[in-house]
């Protein structure tokens, strides 16, 4: 029995050196790559939130106003997540550009949007013609149909970035 | 998950900070009660009382303009802003008063406007029109 397993050892190590070398060497680059690829889609999508929070940072006023337009909160409140939502957006951006707090802010900025794509598609129906603001005055000239298929886009991006992580 | 929730605690958290700081900043800034002041509020009948010496601006888009307007009212919106400014500052004069209006109560962009003409172009006696088009349509002209 033993030397039957020791050959079995013997035939498995055979096979793995009859492996070309290259081949691990090719999957660690596979993996190399793929890595980066996501780091990447990390960066770009933390740094998007960054920007969106600064362009909403410099003018509060303007984005409470903005918030107003769905006509869901009582002003004070708007004014009060108008102060507070884009110093979450710069802060989870940041948090996936230098992968601290990455998990809570994968969770944070999937629960924002959520929100907004829930807000954007009941003022619609509601008949109210909104400007999101979502990216300050950059974002103005965007049909509605764009500002959904941008968040959906972004959406489906953190959720991805979420399920890497999980596998990870 | 306890790691998860400590994670998104910790981020507001630090969001909450700057953001506190910033509405301390603004505090005397902007009124907490209504997006427009009522100070900064016409109603259709005091305008109409002010005649000739208001100016009446459509903050609406072109196309809604071009249908019907107030009359004598001037198109200045977001849309094309650096292009109709001038054409509306020429028309201004510092005692006159300014009277913005958009679709309806809902809308922003009369707000917005009127928000743009004090800072941008720091005009004075400014104005947003209660109820707007809709609310002039309703009485009829």
């Amino acid at each position: 029995m033993g030397s039957v397993a020791g050959d079995g050892e013997m035939m498995t190590t055979a096979t793995s050196n009859a492996q070309p070398p290259t081949s691990n060497v090719q999957r660690g680059e596979e993996t190399t790559s793929s890595s980066i690829a996501w780091r990447v889609l990390a960066i770009i999508i933390g740094a998007l939130f960054v920007y969106a929070g600064v362009l909403k940072a410099w003018d509060p006023i303007r984005f409470a106003g903005d918030i107003e337009n769905y006509h869901i909160l009582p002003w004070a409140l708007n004014l009060g997540l108008a102060f507070f939502l884009p110093w979450l957006e710069m802060i989870c951006g940041l948090a996936l550009i230098v992968r601290r707090g990455y998990s809570g802010a994968l969770a944070l900025l999937f629960a924002l949007l959520l929100v907004f794509i829930g807000a954007s598609i009941a003022a619609k129906a509601r008949g109210i013609d909104i400007s999101c603001g979502c990216f300050g005055h950059v974002s103005d000239q965007l049909s509605f149909a764009w500002h959904l298929v941008l968040d959906f886009a972004i959406l489906a991006a953190v959720v991805a970035l979420w399920l890497k992580q999980r596998n990870d | 998950m306890r790691s998860l929730l400590r994670q998104s605690a910790l981020l507001l958290g630090l969001a909450l900070l700057p953001a506190a700081g910033q509405a301390l900043y603004f505090r005397d800034k902007v009124s907490w009660h209504s997006p427009v002041p009522a100070s900064e509020m016409v109603t259709i009948a005091d305008a109409r009382g002010w005649g000739d010496s208001a100016i009446w601006i459509d903050a609406r888009p072109e196309a809604e303009f071009t249908k019907e307007h107030v009359p004598g009212a001037i198109l200045l919106n977001e849309d094309r802003w650096n292009e109709l400014l001038p054409q509306m500052l020429a028309t201004w004069s510092s005692e006159k008063r300014v009277v913005i209006y958009c679709s309806s109560e809902s809308c922003g962009s009369s707000r917005e406007v009127a928000r743009r003409l004090r800072k941008e172009a720091q005009l004075k006696n400014v104005f947003v029109l209660e109820g707007g088009w809709e609310a002039w349509r309703g009485t009829g002209k």
